[in-house]
């Protein structure tokens, strides 16, 4: 049996980095990586490869779907994932985030593992991805609070303990978020044009 | 759940849409309120490709979207897709699509046309086709299963041009069909407005033909929903259909506008400018070589335009069975009744509604006839519109 030959559509460049090295792991022979682009149907034609991984948020995916249609210029049609008995691998990859494309005939078993490792790794990408946006948020939180402690210590004549202090009272009396209420702090200074 | 339920906690349904203008009813009836007056809490999901709301739907991401007339009737038949049964018992909107060429191919129709008829009718584009053996003219749809494709198809076939042979014909996302022309990756298009619109107005081609001219008042777009969700949630279906239905006449009212262009223009919708969606909504269209009919704008409200169609998922199933899209032939009433539910329009609206007559239940109606009819092309639409039949 002759390997696999694969072509990666994702706009997530790192994402497309993850899944082309797991592919290569596995095996698989990634012919073409693409962001979206104007030629995706004629990059399938040209690459002509065995299945096409595309994220299924990429606005190109409808330009696949025109090539089901055997033509001249399309001898190997490429359909929507594979056999529809497979539908529960299938729901499985539309809710990571993965459709995919497959030479018309091939046999699910064949599919199958290769859509398992795209799969995988859009999952362990999204997961990478709410973590990195916790750190960024965690950070930006703390960005703001420094600012509204920065703020308090300036117009109450204070440090930096009495200020956090007083933040932290705000927050507690009115069971809101230290956040919350820094960005209360910040808008209302700000309205009386003592932010600078 | 029944209707006292609903009121005490609203119910949570999930709608996926595209940022076309015919989102409108669906974005309206968000804003607006009337999902929620209706019980139900909609949140609206802005997705980037047919492709996307169809398998969504089908694998229940999403309960129900914005759908093109003809997805329903795809899926649950399993053309392009794996098999879903999926449901519509609304219609959103009718009318609405041009067919656009570049300038260069324009000019090009023009020095072979006799008069201008033959640019409108493809006669002109034929005998440019007849006469440059080596030239290649690509034309550009929105989805391979859409109202688009199968109007496109008409008109060039309506001219002896075989839209499988004579031209190219590839998928273009509607927001990037005006560029794709300038730079000339494709000669023409058929899309909804306001793109035709936009590409006469920006100077880069010329609409020549509405859709409403080839086919007469047909449904665009509806609201399609996977069976099993509609099956299991009667009356949250019927909510919904209210609240699109106050939104589709809200929608049609022109008095409200330019409230509905500032909605549909911010980020969450179609996050442009309101002058850029403006010809999609008003009588003003930008002066081309051709005037758009009155008729060919895009209509949101009113029985005939909301009640969903059987003869129009008749019709469509023909042209996938004409353009052979259909690997077998299928069983054309059983599949309509199926997607295409009259019953529920009736029951939700709770008027003294009339089912539509569908042709394919009167006598005379011969199913093996018509799908052969279908292939060799002899099908056209009633001169009357669609509701009026089918002349052979």
């Amino acid at each position: 049996m002759t390997e696999l030959t694969v072509m990666l559509v994702d706009n997530e460049p790192a994402r497309a980095a993850i899944v082309e090295r797991a592919m290569l792991d596995n095996g698989y022979r990634v012919i073409r990586r693409l962001e979206t682009t104007q030629h995706l149907t004629q990059a399938v034609a040209e690459c002509q490869p065995d299945i096409v991984i595309i994220d299924i948020e990429s606005p190109d995916r409808d330009m696949l779907e025109n090539m089901s249609r055997l033509s001249k210029d399309n001898p190997r049609p490429i359909v929507m994932f594979a056999e529809e008995d497979d539908s529960s691998h299938i729901e499985a990859a539309i809710r990571a985030g993965v459709s995919a494309y497959i030479v018309d005939g091939m046999q699910p078993s064949r599919v199958k593992p290769i859509l398992q490792v795209a799969v995988a790794r859009f999952r362990e990408f999204q997961a990478l991805r709410t973590e990195l946006d916790s750190v960024k948020s965690q950070l930006e939180e703390r960005k703001v609070i420094e600012k509204a402690k920065g703020l308090i210590m300036k117009h109450q004549h204070c440090d930096e303990a009495a200020a956090y202090k007083a933040l932290r009272k705000l927050a507690m009396d009115r069971s809101q978020r230290m956040i919350d209420i820094a960005k209360n702090v910040i808008s209302v200074m700000e309205l009386m044009g003592d932010s600078k | 759940m029944n209707q006292s339920n609903l009121n005490n906690s609203h119910a949570h349904v999930k709608l996926g849409f595209i940022p076309l203008i015919d989102c409108a009813p669906f974005v309206i009836a968000k804003e607006k309120g009337f999902f929620f007056g209706q019980g139900v809490n909609v949140t609206l999901s802005k997705e980037a490709s047919w492709a996307s709301i169809r398998d969504k739907v089908a694998f229940q991401l999403l309960d129900g979207a914005h759908m093109l007339a003809s997805m329903p009737l795809a899926s649950t038949l399993g053309v392009g897709t794996v098999r879903t049964a999926m449901q519509t018992s609304f219609t959103v909107s009718h009318n609405g699509n041009g067919i656009t060429v570049g300038n260069g191919l324009y000019e090009r129709m023009q020095g072979v046309a006799n008069t201008p008829d033959e640019l409108r009718n493809a006669q002109a584009l034929k005998r440019l086709i007849d006469k440059e053996l080596d030239s290649i003219f690509r034309f550009a749809i929105v989805y391979p299963y859409s109202s688009h494709n199968y109007q496109l198809r008409d008109w060039l076939a309506g001219a002896g041009i075989d839209p499988d042979k004579d031209v190219q014909i590839i998928v273009v996302p509607p927001t990037k069909m005006v560029a794709y022309l300038q730079q000339g990756e494709i000669d023409g298009y058929c899309v909804g407005e306001p793109w035709n619109s936009l590409a006469v107005e920006q100077g880069i081609g010329h609409m020549l033909v509405t859709g409403y001219e080839i086919w007469g008042n047909t449904p665009e777009k509806v609201l399609g929903v996977n069976a099993q969700w509609a099956n299991q949630n009667p009356e949250i279906h019927h909510s919904i259909i209210r609240a699109l239905d106050k939104a589709c006449s809200w929608v049609q009212n022109s008095d409200n506008t330019n409230e509905l262009l500032a909605i549909l223009s911010e980020p969450d919708y179609l996050n442009c400018t309101e002058e850029q969606l403006r010809f999609g909504f008003s009588e003003i269209k930008p002066k081309g070589k051709f005037d758009w009919p009155m008729e060919a704008y895009q209509i949101f409200s009113g029985v005939s335009v909301n009640h969903p169609s059987p003869n129009y998922a008749l019709w469509i199933v023909s042209q996938m069975w004409r353009w052979q899209q259909l690997a077998r032939p299928v069983r054309l009433i059983d599949t309509i009744n199926q997607v295409y539910r009259q019953d529920i329009y009736c029951n939700a609206l709770d008027r003294q509604l009339e089912p539509l007559p569908a042709f394919m239940n009167s006598a005379e109606f011969d199913e093996q006839k018509w799908l052969k009819s279908a292939l060799e092309g002899r099908l056209k639409i009633h001169p009357h519109g669609i509701e009026k039949g089918v002349v052979f």
